[in-house]
């Protein structure tokens, strides 16, 4: 074999050897992030399984703003807030803390000096009050996925999307699911809709997402492995010849 | 190993998986909550076994990855344990 042949192979070697070391680094910090993925995972179904901690009662406006995406902070506040109903609509299908199904009395009140918010008023019929009222109630995340058809008076889901170009107000982002109403001081005493805290859902169990941590970083192991296992199987085939 | 990986894999399609996405039964679904774990568990010493047995047998490192790969799928561990039984008939 002449000297310039031989300066090839070892170049086309090399350039083999970086690229399979290359491929061996990303596959492997591929599979070690992955485990983390699982790790982060358990540890917020542990979390998830803590009792939920209420928050102290907070205005509307310093949590939220109409038009505005709500952020990961307000959801599940206590909020409160004053104003007056513009509108009231029917909400089918929609579950209780029980998980029955339930037709609520949602209503859309326009918050003192600034937007639109649509307010979980009740589980039974109830005429619209009129005047001031101050609502307390938890703010949850606007629903996407459609319970029932929407009409004039009936809302398919609870998103303030649905009203945009109804109503000439911007909305706020989300729901309340009222807590209490006063009105001119009095409280209204109707039937309220029960609701759990929303929680982000994590699939699994906590030991299941232990062991895909221990697989991943097994996979990562074998993908440092391999090469050292190919050069010595190529080393051992070669010594039998 | 394999035999014990895809016992577990099949329970993991065709129970576990079925009866958490499929049905609505939480009671169910708390009593086959043991499978996707056990078969976590199971898988990663299956890994070591074959990684064991496919360095020991000399095999090229595309056989080693797909039989590392065969314990994912439900009946592919089965074929690949019948395939070695038949080329090593004492392993």
């Amino acid at each position: 074999m002449s000297v310039a042949s031989k300066m090839k192979t070892t170049s086309t070697n090399a350039l083999k050897n970086v690229g399979v070391g290359l491929v061996v680094l990303a596959l492997c910090g591929a599979f070690i992030r992955l485990g983390f993925w699982q790790l982060d995972r358990a540890a917020d179904l542990k979390e998830l399984q803590k009792p939920y901690v209420e928050q102290p009662l907070i205005a509307l406006t310093d949590v939220a703003t109409p038009s505005t995406n709500l952020s990961d902070s307000a959801i599940n506040r206590i909020v409160t807030f004053s104003g007056s109903y513009v509108a009231q609509f029917d909400a089918p299908g929609q579950k209780n803390k029980s998980g029955a199904l339930e037709t609520w009395l949602v209503g859309l009140l326009e918050v003192n000096g600034s937007g639109a918010i649509l307010v979980v008023r009740s589980n039974a019929r109830d005429e619209l009050p009129k005047g001031e009222v101050v609502v307390e109630g938890r703010l949850l995340v606007r629903q996407f996925e459609d319970r029932a058809d929407k009409s004039g008076d009936q809302l398919s889901r609870l998103d303030p999307s649905l009203l945009v170009g109804t109503y000439d107000l911007p909305i706020f982002d989300g729901y309340v699911v009222a807590g209490s109403e006063i009105v001119n001081g009095r409280k209204i005493s109707i039937p309220r809709a029960q609701v759990d805290p929303a929680r982000p859902s994590v699939p699994g169990y906590y030991w299941q997402h232990i062991s895909y941590v221990v697989i991943w970083w097994l996979m990562a192991l074998v993908v440092l492995f391999l090469p050292l296992y190919g050069r010595k199987r190529r080393s051992g085939v070669k010594g039998a010849e | 190993m394999a035999f014990a990986a895809g016992i577990m894999s099949l329970l993991l399609w065709f129970v576990e998986l079925p009866v958490v996405y499929l049905l609505n039964d939480p009671d169910l679904a708390s009593k086959v909550k043991w499978i996707p774990f056990a078969h976590g568990y199971v898988y990663a010493f299956y890994v070591l076994a074959t990684i064991h047995f496919t360095a020991r047998a000399r095999f090229t490192i595309k056989r080693m990855i797909l039989f590392i790969l065969a314990g994912t799928l439900p009946v592919a561990s089965f074929v690949a344990e019948r395939r070695v039984m038949r080329e090593f008939p004492l392993a």
